[in-house]
């Protein structure tokens, strides 16, 4: 049983609507009417197996792909109505592979891309770049070649080069694949303060404690429907609905889910609140 | 049979499966020696009827043919578009902004777009009925050296990847804002290296990590190699060589002779 959508609140940033998708015509349906709210300043998590339609779903977000019937509404643009280029001042979308768009030689080079094509001064070009340089912490390697640097830091070059469009909407695509985990904790620290500055952030991931420990809203995509939409805190404890997505609650919550009997809550996030928990059993 | 990523497509007739790849493989080369000895689209056209029936012959549907006819048609019109302002001959069939068109510049603009239609859909016939692995087999047993069979036939596995790899690149770029569709044609191939750039490392990237794994699997640690297919020269496939040998051979007689030619001073 999927549990009542707790409808976000405050003015929306995205509207999905019955979204059903094929990829062709004579294709199969990879999403089976899809509808999503996620209100302005949200941070939000997409979980799901491969092949759920997580990424789609996504691509939909930025008009990349539209909606076979349905409608999708990007900052109340209906997406079908504007251009890919369009939608970019409003959604960025970083890319799971950083190589899948890294094409400049200097990495200043690189994150400057986006704010000149969206037409901005050169002044304000340079600004930005300095910006978000300094927010990823890529400040030293400014003048590097961008190919040359390692897999964590053009991680962190892909997401310099969309916060440099400023967009109030940002999709991530799987951005700790292949990193380690300094690498993937600074990639999320960066998302958490992105969102503390008023962005929403919606990010796909496969990291379940990495979402249990910062992510607000969790979503679970799984065949092409929306198998759960809720605060993270009672997703991620639901094993009977996790198992449908062949997903398991993070290892911390499992521990705590079998220390039930000695009072500890079944919907523990993090090793932190496990630790107070028990000091507050084992007091009692 | 695993056919990778290569527009093979698995059918049962007698082409994909009785004729040797290396009688395939002159047939493919004979065909570009007969549409380069000819010059006349009526022989052309020919041809490309003859092209079409082997294509049913290998069950190869219309809708796989599609794409090759769509840009033979495309040839045809590049053809009409140029030739008829050189060639001239025969009866004077207009003007157009003081340059006369003759009978011959058209029916030499048609022959020369069915000649690339001809070798385009050629080659797409005959990727579509040989596979790359008896492909490979047979090009190894007319003396390819063995790295550069895979080499070959990595090669083929690589377009479809590298097109899903473009697909990719273009919406990260489309996702910064990039518009390839506006702005002039100087300033949309200015655009496109947002494209290439990242699709030329990647390709690099690909055959690196290739070249490891193959390494990795003990790749060339032995000279002459089996396989699993195996190909075979029978009657069948000596008659069709001979078949080739002696139409390239009139072809050519032809050619000299002048016949089947809209013009002796173009090729």
């Amino acid at each position: 049983m999927a549990e009542p959508l707790p409808l976000a609140k405050g003015e929306a940033a995205i509207e999905v609507d019955d979204a059903r998708f094929r990829y062709s015509a004579s294709g199969p349906e990879v999403l089976h009417g899809v509808s999503l709210r996620v209100a302005k300043g949200e941070y939000l998590a997409m979980i799901g197996q491969n092949g759920g339609g997580k990424t789609t779903l996504a691509k939909l977000f930025n008009g990349l792909l539209k909606p076979t019937s349905g409608t999708v509404r990007t900052a109340g643009i209906n997406t079908r109505d504007a251009t890919v280029a369009e939608l970019a001042r409003t959604v960025g979308y970083v890319y799971q592979n950083p190589d899948h768009q890294i094409f400049a030689q200097k990495v200043r080079t690189e994150i400057a891309f986006g704010p000149r094509n969206l037409g901005l001064t050169p002044e304000e070009v340079t600004k930005r770049v300095d910006d978000a340089l300094d927010l990823v912490e890529l400040r030293d390697y400014e003048d590097a070649f961008a190919f040359s640097l390692g897999r964590g830091l053009r991680q962190k070059l892909a997401v310099a080069s969309v916060l440099a469009m400023s967009p109030p909407v940002i999709v991530v695509d799987e951005p700790t694949t292949g990193l380690d985990l300094q690498g993937s904790r600074s990639i999320l620290d960066l998302l958490s303060r992105w969102n503390a500055d008023g962005r929403t952030i919606i990010v796909i991931t496969h990291d379940i404690s990495l979402v249990a420990e910062r992510v607000p809203r969790t979503v679970i995509i799984s065949g092409g429907n929306i198998l759960a939409d809720g605060p993270t805190r009672d997703v991620l404890s639901n094993a009977d609905l996790l198992q449908k997505a062949f997903l398991r609650p993070p290892q911390v919550t499992r521990v705590a889910q079998r220390l039930q009997q000695f009072g500890i809550p079944p919907n523990v996030m993090t090793v932190h609140e496990l630790r107070d928990e028990l000091r507050r059993a084992l007091r009692a | 049979m695993p056919v990778g990523y290569s527009i093979y497509l698995e059918r049962p007739s007698y082409i994909h499966h009785r004729i040797d790849p290396r009688t395939k493989l002159a047939a493919l080369g004979s065909v570009f020696v007969l549409a380069l000895a000819f010059n006349h689209p009526a022989v052309l056209g020919g041809l490309m009827l003859l092209l079409l029936l082997i294509a049913q012959v290998a069950q190869l549907s219309w809708r796989s043919l599609l794409p090759f006819l769509i840009g033979g048609i495309w040839f045809l019109v590049l053809g009409l578009l140029i030739w008829p302002f050189y060639v001239q001959g025969g009866p004077k069939l207009f003007t157009i902004f003081g340059n006369p068109i003759y009978l011959n510049g058209v029916l030499f603009g048609l022959a020369m777009g069915l000649r690339v239609a001809l070798m385009v859909l050629a080659a797409g016939i005959w990727m579509m009925t040989t596979s790359p692995q008896k492909l490979t087999v047979g090009l190894l047993r007319l003396g390819l050296p063995y790295k550069a069979g895979v080499t070959m036939t990595a090669a083929i596995r690589f377009v479809p990847l590298l097109n899903a790899e473009r697909i990719t690149i273009t919406e990260a770029q489309q996702s910064r804002a990039l518009n390839l569709s506006r702005g002039n044609p100087f300033k949309r191939a200015v655009k496109s290296i947002a494209i290439i750039g990242p699709l030329f490392i990647r390709t690099i990237d690909l055959a690196q990590s290739l070249a490891l794994a193959l390494e990795a699997r003990g790749f060339a640690a032995r000279d002459g190699r089996t396989s699993i297919v195996s190909i075979e020269m029978t009657n069948i496939d000596r008659v069709i060589l001979v078949v080739l040998a002696v139409a390239c051979l009139v072809a050519i007689a032809l050619r000299i002779l002048g016949i089947g030619l809209i013009s002796r001073s173009y090729l």
